[in-house]
């Protein structure tokens, strides 16, 4: 009797543990994962820092992360399509400039916003047309437009300078990113609503639309949706027009978050915005992956930042570890999509 | 059979016409040199021509290994992070009490090297991750650990430390030259003559291949990585020397300017293809447009906006070349 006892206890945590590991390693999804990752962090960081948990704190989180949210959401498209663009950073720069510069011209708040837009669409073109027309890699050609955007910045940053630091004062411009609903209580931030709208809505396009479909079909296998009769370079095209228009959306946000517009806005921002999508699940390789995974590990990103803030009141760690942290995450990241490619590989050997 | 020895005769006729892409490279080089020469009278003070080489020095020792790395189908862009963590430690160990010997203080700075070039060769043989996203990874972690050592801040160098490996002459040749030669001389036979360099080769052509032909993979790619960061680390004590400080910002953007160079010289990112001596080619003419454009009157932004265009435009056209032979 004992005996069966304990082998039926056994097989309970055998099975427990097949049903975790078909949840957290085999699953298509990370999010289940993310999100444990995330209630984790923020226990942890809530128990060990006394001011993490208020709601002060909520809200700077909850202001911080659109940035890299939605910039994420454009990298999503490349990286699906198997591209990367390490552009990003440098086209939110060049934006954060040129508003500056196109503030103090006096154009108003609207025509602002095309000019970004604009700057997105020739960003994002460039690397496309480069990319798909030319044939280059997408890492070397976003690499130099990195360096091309960024110089710019740099460049039309010389004669800001003389303008008050790049100070923004049109209220209506800076209302893009400052009005909070509802008007009394001032709970959410429209930044809130602009990453909500913008995660829904792109999430259904890549789930239920024509182009959504074709955009993984292209990530998976280009051969075959070549074969298909796919566009594949017109898809490729769209994902990094994609990217850069996001970039640079996400420009005009900062600027007006911060009523500032200098040329080293988003320094290095690429490098959170790929670890973010890449730790959401979308693997490197291309056509997997979706939006959900990539707004929690945004997510757990700004909660890190934030946690580490608190971190050095509380315990002293240098806020200056950020970096070598930001690093080592993507590191992590990047380990468990190989590792979990690696474990589904082995078992479809294993079970032929 | 006939027919593909009139193809393989036909393709060493056309070869006869066209010079190799090398030769066109440092063709290039001397007329850049004569142009800048003919616009700025300053071009060849010994003050310039010096400082010309020192630069290129240091960019050219960690291009040279950059070399290896990416003819194996690799890339290593955690470069200018372990530079600036190199001079950072440097300056730190300096300043510490009872700070040890220069000797000591240098081999500590390789041994950094070795551990970030270690530690991406063993992260992305073991894992088989993606070289790119893994060293861009490592690049964070080496700039922030200089922003954690020296809190942000540059650490000076007060005594003449490591200045012998910056400014130092042997023989009226500035040290950092004599470094930039030895290490070229090095790879050159590394690449042209022995084992190594043919099994790199070999790997970046056709990594299955390699693995089918016995070819130990992981310990080729591990040791390329190894030379790579002790490579950015000597590069490191170079710059340190230079400047006699230790900064976290030291070498920003500098990998690509050193990628750059490598895909001018005509390596391929897809591997397989290239040499030292074209990277050599490509660092000398970089070396020379950037210090010409300084001394014809161009800023350092305009410079940084020239390297975004110029590097746009060598892998286009070689992209170009390469489809218009098929």
């Amino acid at each position: 009797m004992a005996d069966t006892t304990i082998s039926t206890e056994k097989e309970a945590r055998v099975s427990f543990r097949e049903k975790l590991a078909e949840v957290f390693v085999y699953g298509k999804s990370m999010v289940p994962a993310l999100a444990v990752l995330l209630i984790i962090l923020v226990a942890l960081f809530g128990t060990s820092t006394p001011n993490f948990l208020a709601y002060t704190n909520f809200k700077a989180i909850i202001s911080n992360i659109p940035i890299i949210a939605i910039m994420s959401v454009g990298m999503t498209f490349v990286i699906l399509i198997g591209g990367l663009d390490i552009s990003v950073g440098s086209v939110l720069g060049f934006t954060a400039v040129n508003v500056a510069l196109f503030h103090h011209m006096g154009f108003p708040a609207w025509a602002i916003g095309l000019v970004c837009l604009g700057i997105g669409i020739i960003f994002g073109s460039f690397n496309g047309i480069i990319i798909t027309r030319v044939g280059v890699n997408p890492v070397i050609t976003t690499l130099g437009t990195m360096a091309l955007a960024r110089g710019m910045a740099s460049w039309f940053a010389l004669d800001i300078e003389s303008l008050k630091l790049g100070r923004i004062f049109d209220q209506q411009f800076l209302l893009i990113a400052r009005r909070y609903f509802p008007k009394e209580a001032q709970l959410i931030p429209i930044t809130l609503i602009y990453v909500i709208v913008l995660y829904i809505g792109m999430s259904l396009v890549l789930k239920y639309t024509r182009y959504g479909r074709r955009v993984y079909a292209v990530g998976s296998n280009e051969y075959a949706a070549r074969l298909a009769g796919i566009n594949v370079s017109r898809i490729k095209f769209s994902a990094y027009v994609m990217s850069g228009i996001m970039a640079s959306l996400a420009g005009m946000i900062l600027v007006s978050q911060l009523s500032l517009g200098r040329d080293d806005a988003g320094l290095g921002s690429e490098l959170e915005v790929i670890t973010a999508v890449v730790l959401g699940g979308v693997s490197l390789a291309g056509g997997k992956g979706n939006l959900l995974g990539v707004i929690i590990s945004v997510l757990i990103l700004g909660v890190i930042r934030n946690g580490m803030v608190h971190l050095q009141e509380t315990i002293g760690i240098s806020y200056y570890w950020r970096e070598v942290v930001k690093g080592a995450i993507l590191i992590l990241a990047i380990s468990i999509d190989a590792a979990r490619l690696m474990a589904v590989k082995k078992r479809q050997v294993v079970r032929q | 059979m006939a027919k593909t020895a009139e193809t393989v005769a036909e393709q060493r006729g056309g070869k006869k016409f066209r010079l190799s892409s090398t030769a066109i490279l440092f063709l290039f080089f001397v007329v850049m040199v004569a142009a800048f020469a003919a616009l700025s009278r300053d071009f060849y003070s010994i003050y310039n021509v010096t400082s010309m080489l020192t630069n290129i020095a240091f960019s050219g020792i960690v291009a040279g290994t950059l070399t290896l790395v990416m003819i194996m189908g690799g890339l290593d862009i955690s470069i200018g992070g372990n530079i600036a963590l190199t001079s950072c430690l440097v300056a730190y160990i300096y300043n510490m009490e009872n700070a040890p010997a220069t000797g000591i203080i240098i081999l500590i700075a390789i041994a950094l090297g070795a551990t970030i070039g270690g530690f991406n060769g063993f992260v992305i043989t073991r894992l088989d991750l993606n070289p790119i996203i893994t060293t861009l990874g490592t690049m964070a972690i080496t700039r922030g650990m200089g922003y954690v050592l020296t809190k942000s801040r540059s650490i000076l160098i007060l005594e003449d430390v490591v200045g012998f490996i910056g400014r130092g002459t042997i023989a009226k040749l500035p040290f950092p030259l004599i470094l930039f030669i030895v290490v070229y001389t090095v790879l050159t036979f590394i690449m042209g003559r022995s084992k190594f360099g043919r099994k790199i080769y070999c790997i970046g052509a056709n990594q299955e291949a390699a693995k089918l032909s016995g070819i130990n993979i992981r310990k080729v790619k591990f040791i390329t990585y190894l030379v790579s960061g002790i490579a950015a680390s000597i590069s490191g004590l170079i710059l340190t020397g230079q400047s006699a400080v230790g900064m976290p910002q030291h070498a920003t953007g500098s990998e690509l300017d050193v990628i750059t160079a490598v895909l001018l010289g005509g390596t391929s990112l897809a591997g397989g293809k290239g040499s030292v001596l074209g990277t050599l080619a490509g660092v000398l003419i970089l070396g020379v447009l950037y210090n010409g454009f300084t001394m014809i009157g161009f800023r350092y932004v305009h410079i940084r906006v020239f390297q975004g265009v110029i590097l746009i435009l060598v892998v286009s056209l070689y992209e170009v070349r390469e489809k218009k032979k098929y």
